[in-house]
């Protein structure tokens, strides 16, 4: 609930000015809506009552259909305001919402960034946060609206009618809809959670299948992984079936509690009338007010059958959005060495440790390289060193500035890293490179592109409009490899960490490679980590890890 | 273009749900018939009680109720008979989906696996509201407004007429907005589509927008595109509220219209609607309580026609996805009993449905080669002809001594170890991406593909998680990964593409002594590669796409 809570902040905070007068707006509807039907069969039973008492002729006729009239009309026009209001100011949280989910994922620990899977992370963009229009549309305006609606009506039916006829209507419905509520949701929340799983699981499931089709088929795995998205399916779908039903005994108890407080408005307003306490009109009053009053628990309905659904995508959201942006820690425009002083490091995610005591500097225009088997921690200390892995004990400072306290986008334009592993979207050569320097010329780009020997095999294809793509399709492993390179070469950084540069490339081409970033970046410190001998002799200096 | 009017296309997706709907259409057209004479009794009541009849208030109230009770349980059959009819509609389209797209041999033109995953994911759930809400609307629309008006006729002329005017004008209305309603949901489904599989790539190289510093960049991109969708979402919504507002301000005017014309009357200021002499206060509350519900299966058809719109954005989709053709797989791609006769392959004649001839390919039991020849003269489909994920357009397959059919592919790939050239892993631990599942111990064939240390060092070890293309190693380390699984399963040939591409001569003579020592074992090993060192250690070479 505390989620749901969260969620529903950030959406007032967003959008305070439009909400309020979007549940201003709700609760006039209901309110004009009961008093429509309230009046109308006031007026009738009256004008019935004046024209069998042959008093038509001073009976004033005008006011209450004027009332009538106005009250439709401006039932109808409250409606379409409020749904647009409410409607766009909710839409709006919620791409704010969005955008702030995804800068969340961007700042995410490394190791749980790296294996953020597409798919997953795209259902808690679109799925989760569709989901939580709710939050304000089903759940909290319509209950406020409701609640205000049935105080004003109870004070209505008290001024007009009687204390009985307003009590039993105000009461019936709210503790009625109270416990509907309360019972309904408390089925249905855990089994949204679960249908929520099996839907999730079903579409990883069926991602799986469709990338890894011709693998699973060699392995004899396809059908076994058809069963299993398929199972996910039927695991979701007899959840569905549960949740329909209790959703349909929702919907079936609300009608009823409906049917029950008009009936009973309808039982009192005869005894009364019977025993002389009031008019027929005003016992026409209430069963009509009551019979209109239905209307607002009705969308409580909804709200109890999306609940569920709701606070699992506000639990997940809510973990994952990024606090509002802050004010950056501290500028620093240093251009300094390297500094990493007494620094130890823990392997991602657990308390092993792997590196400690380590003491180096780098100096501008110098190359290191650091060396050590596979798992010494060589790639670690890279991601330490560029903001993404915290260190354990000791400092790693960049031009006497410690890199925690760097502002981040300070942070990228002073430290390029080139990660073991990079991905490049579909689209061109240009486009893959624009997204290091939105504004390079072309001719930077050749500069870049020439530097790590690919500009021939651009020039051979389409130029800078070269197709680059997922998988295998435009450049192989190790033309893709280069790209990623040049792309990192274009930030122009003053700290250049490479981890494993020349992976994949034959001695030739690495050598060309390594000569082509020193070229380009003649005073950057280049710290990397390597595992060949073409990196290590390129070096000025080796660390052995 | 799918629509009700063109019943030939949808038949296919909505026939599973047909009798449900049916069924649940009548009972919701008896629920809403039992309100006329719920509004009978309290008529009855108030009228007693202005010509101060005697009323027995108990009797009527519990009569008022109990048809309450037969009305709400009414409407929760129907709804639950719906239900049946959208799980099942909803069930099969998926299930067809799933199916089909096991047994394509390639990727579709439709979309990525983002797309084909919303598809069958949220945009099919998209039908449910269409079928749980439209047939049982468009029933009542037919019965239910009907009944009223001849009702209403029977108690006064006038009023009747008031309906019969304002009545009819609302499908009209209604049909104008759904048209304009179903562009809107067109587009904005669309644009839904295209902003997933986008998303799926950004969101796949978080890491490396972040460490270049493009960050701002992407959230601003994105934050456009977030607009956008949420603009056209609007002008749905728009759309779906301004005709919604019209049938209220409609049935509105006819309410207020109703109750003008019975007060006026009652109060003896009209003269005329009523059939011989005055309407009585009776009468009167009666089409008081009628009115509203005169209005409102118009009403709900009206709020169910977006809901059409939409699913028949969904159904349009569904038949682009249905049309797109691919190759199909041979065999179901399932386990099957080993396959007996000599490991041995032999193709002839083949020619690919590129046009791409392969030429006769014969290899023993045991051999190892390696296929080689200049890009795109059909290195990989020659692996997958062996295989059998690929038929040749024309050309005979044989293996182990006999025609390889669909009937033989699965047993035939038993024998198979398969290492692709751009793996995708699956969304479970490393173990289960290398075992699937079997018992055997996989440390053996890590250790041949000289990659234990590496798992071993691993946060989790054999129970990591890896991205989906190997996210958390390096490429070198994942082809050694899936080098590991080929070997696993003990094969009796290994089919690997590209084995040694993109990785340094030390990585790639680590996957080059992993794949000769399986051959040692009496394992045939055919290798498409451009590697002439890999080609080198093989048996022979094979040029495809050369010398013709």
């Amino acid at each position: 609930m505390t989620d749901l809570w969260t969620i529903f902040r950030i959406i007032a905070r967003e959008q305070r000015v439009a909400l309020r007068r979007g549940a201003v707006l709700s609760f006039v509807v209901l309110a004009m809506g009961a008093a429509l039907l309230g009046l109308s069969g006031w007026f009738i039973t009256a004008a019935a009552t004046a024209g069998l008492a042959g008093a038509g002729a001073v009976f004033d006729v005008f006011r209450p259909s004027a009332g009538v009239r106005f009250l439709a009309l401006g039932r109808a026009a409250a409606r379409y305001g409020e749904r647009i209001l409410t409607h766009d100011a909710t839409l709006r949280a919620l791409e704010v919402l969005r955008v702030r989910l995804l800068g969340g994922l961007m700042v995410a620990p490394y190791p749980r960034m790296i294996r953020i899977r597409g798919a997953q992370a795209l259902n808690r963009l679109t799925a989760d946060i569709d989901a939580l229009d709710g939050v304000s549309l089903r759940l909290v305006l319509p209950i406020v609206a409701g609640f205000l609606a049935q105080i004003v009506a109870f004070l209505m039916i008290l001024w007009l009618v009687t204390l009985q006829i307003a009590l039993w209507i105000f009461v019936g419905y709210i503790v009625g809809a109270a416990v509907i509520f309360w019972r309904t949701t408390r089925r249905t929340a855990r089994l949204s959670r679960r249908a929520e799983a099996a839907a999730q699981a079903f579409r990883t499931r069926l991602i799986d299948l469709i990338g890894a089709r011709r693998d699973l088929a060699v392995q004899g795995q396809l059908v076994v992984q058809t069963d299993s998205v398929l199972d996910a399916d039927t695991r979701r779908l007899a959840l569905q079936i549960q949740q329909d039903r209790y959703d349909r005994f929702a919907g079936g108890a609300f009608q009823m509690l409906g049917t029950v407080v008009a009936g009973g408005a309808l039982w009192l307003g005869i005894t009364l009338v019977q025993s002389g306490h009031i008019a027929p009109p005003f016992a026409a009053l209430g069963f009509f007010a009551a019979l209109a009053l239905l209307e607002t628990i009705m969308p409580l309905r909804r709200a109890a059958s999306d609940l569920g659904r709701m606070q699992e995508a506000a639990r997940r959201v809510s973990r994952d959005i990024a606090a509002p942006p802050s004010e950056p820690i501290a500028r620093a425009d240093s251009e300094g060495a390297l500094d990493v002083t007494d620094a130890a490091i823990n392997r991602p995610m657990s308390d092993a440790s792997i590196l400690n005591n380590l003491n180096f500097t780098v100096a501008k225009g110098e190359t290191v390289a650091l060396t050590g088997a596979s798992g010494s921690g060589k790639s670690t200390l890279l991601l330490s060193i560029a903001g993404l892995h915290p260190l354990a004990a000791g400092q790693i400072a960049l031009g006497g500035l410690a890199i925690p306290d760097w502002d981040e986008n300070a942070l990228r334009t002073h430290i390029a890293l080139l990660p073991q592993r990079s991905a490049l979207m579909r689209g061109t050569v240009a486009g893959a490179l624009r997204l290091a320097a939105p504004h390079a010329s072309n001719a930077m780009l050749w500069k870049v592109l020439e530097a790590v020997q690919l500009a021939k095999l651009c020039k051979k294809r389409d130029g800078l409009d070269t197709k680059t793509g997922a998988r295998g399709d435009g450049l192989s492993g190790g033309e893709a490899r280069r790209l990623v390179l040049a792309r990192v070469l274009l930030r122009r950084p003053n700290l250049l960490l490479l981890d494993e540069p020349t992976e994949g490339l034959d001695s030739d081409t690495a050598k060309s490679v390594l000569d082509g970033v020193r070229l380009i970046l003649p005073d950057a410190a280049i710290l990397m980590a390597s595992h060949r001998d073409i990196e290590t002799q390129f070096a000025d200096r080796v660390i052995e890890l | 273009m799918t629509s009700a009017d063109n019943p030939s296309e949808t038949t296919n997706w909505l026939a599973p749900g047909r009798a449900h709907q049916s069924k649940a259409a009548i009972l919701a057209v008896i629920a809403n018939l039992i309100w006329p004479l719920q509004a009978w009794i309290v008529a009855y009541a108030i009228g007693g009680l202005l010509t101060g009849g005697d009323v027995a208030a108990l009797p009527l109230v519990l009569g008022f109720v109990g048809l309450g009770a037969v009305r709400a349980v009414l409407g929760m059959r129907s709804e639950a008979i719906a239900e049946v009819a959208a799980i099942r509609i909803i069930r099969d389209a998926r299930a067809h989906i799933v199916k089909r797209e096991a047994g394509r041999a390639g990727d579709s033109t439709f979309g990525g696996a983002g797309s084909i995953s919303a598809l069958a994911g949220e945009k099919l759930d998209l039908l449910a509201p269409f079928i749980t809400r439209y047939a049982p609307a468009r029933a009542r629309v037919m019965v239910v407004p009907l009944v009223i008006l001849a009702i209403a006729f029977s108690q006064s002329w006038a009023v009747g007429v008031i309906f019969l005017i304002s009545g009819p004008l609302i499908p009209v209305f209604m049909a104008l907005v759904g048209m304009a309603a179903k562009d809107a949901s067109r587009s904005q489904m669309a644009e839904v589509g295209t902003l997933n599989d986008l998303l799926i790539e950004r969101l796949s190289a978080l890491v490396d927008i972040r460490l270049l510093g493009a960050g701002d960049a992407v959230l601003s991109g994105f934050e456009a595109q977030a607009r956008g969708l949420r603009e056209r979402t609007m002008a749905v919504l728009r759309v779906a509220f301004l005709s919604s507002t019209v049938l209220e301000l409609f049935a509105a005017i006819g309410v207020a219209m109703v109750a003008v014309y019975v007060g006026f009357s009652l109060l003896g200021a009209l003269e005329f609607g009523a059939w011989g002499g005055p309407i009585s206060p009776q009468a009167g509350i009666f089409l008081l309580l009628l009115a509203p519900e005169f209005y409102q299966p118009l009403r709900d058809l009206a709020s169910a026609w977006h809901d059409k719109a939409s699913a028949d954005a969904v159904l349009e989709d569904l038949d682009a996805w249905d049309a797109t053709q691919t190759p199909e797989l041979m065999g179901q791609g399932g386990s099957a009993a080993r396959l007996d006769g000599p490991a041995s392959v032999s193709l002839r004649g083949c020619v690919l449905h590129g046009g791409i001839n392969v030429g006769d390919i014969d290899i023993n039991a045991g051999e190892t080669v390696a296929v080689m020849g200049a890009s795109g003269t059909g290195k990989t489909s020659t692996l997958r002809l062996i295989a059998g994920l690929l038929e040749p357009a024309s050309g005979d397959v044989t293996v182990a001594g006999q025609p390889l059919t669909s009937q033989i592919a699965d047993a035939w790939r038993t024998r198979i170890g398969w290492m692709p050239q751009a793996p995708h892993f699956l969304n479970a631990s490393l173990r289960h991406n290398i075992t699937l599942g079997h018992g055997d111990d996989p440390m053996p064939a890590l250790q041949q593909a000289a990659i234990a240390d590496v798992v071993a060092a691993l946060p989790q070890g054999l129970n990591t998680r890896l991205g989906e293309t190997g996210g958390g190693l390096s490429g070198g380390e994942a082809r050694r990964i899936t080098l590991a699984r080929a070997i696993y399963g003990k094969p009796d040939l290994i089919l690997a593409d590209e084995p040694t591409a993109d990785l340094d001569a030390k990585t790639a003579a680590a996957v080059t002594d992993g794949l000769l020592a399986q051959a040692a074992n009496g394992t045939m090993l055919i290798v498409a590669t451009h590697d002439a060192t890999l080609a080198a250690k093989m048996d022979r070479t094979i040029w495809i796409g050369a010398a013709t």
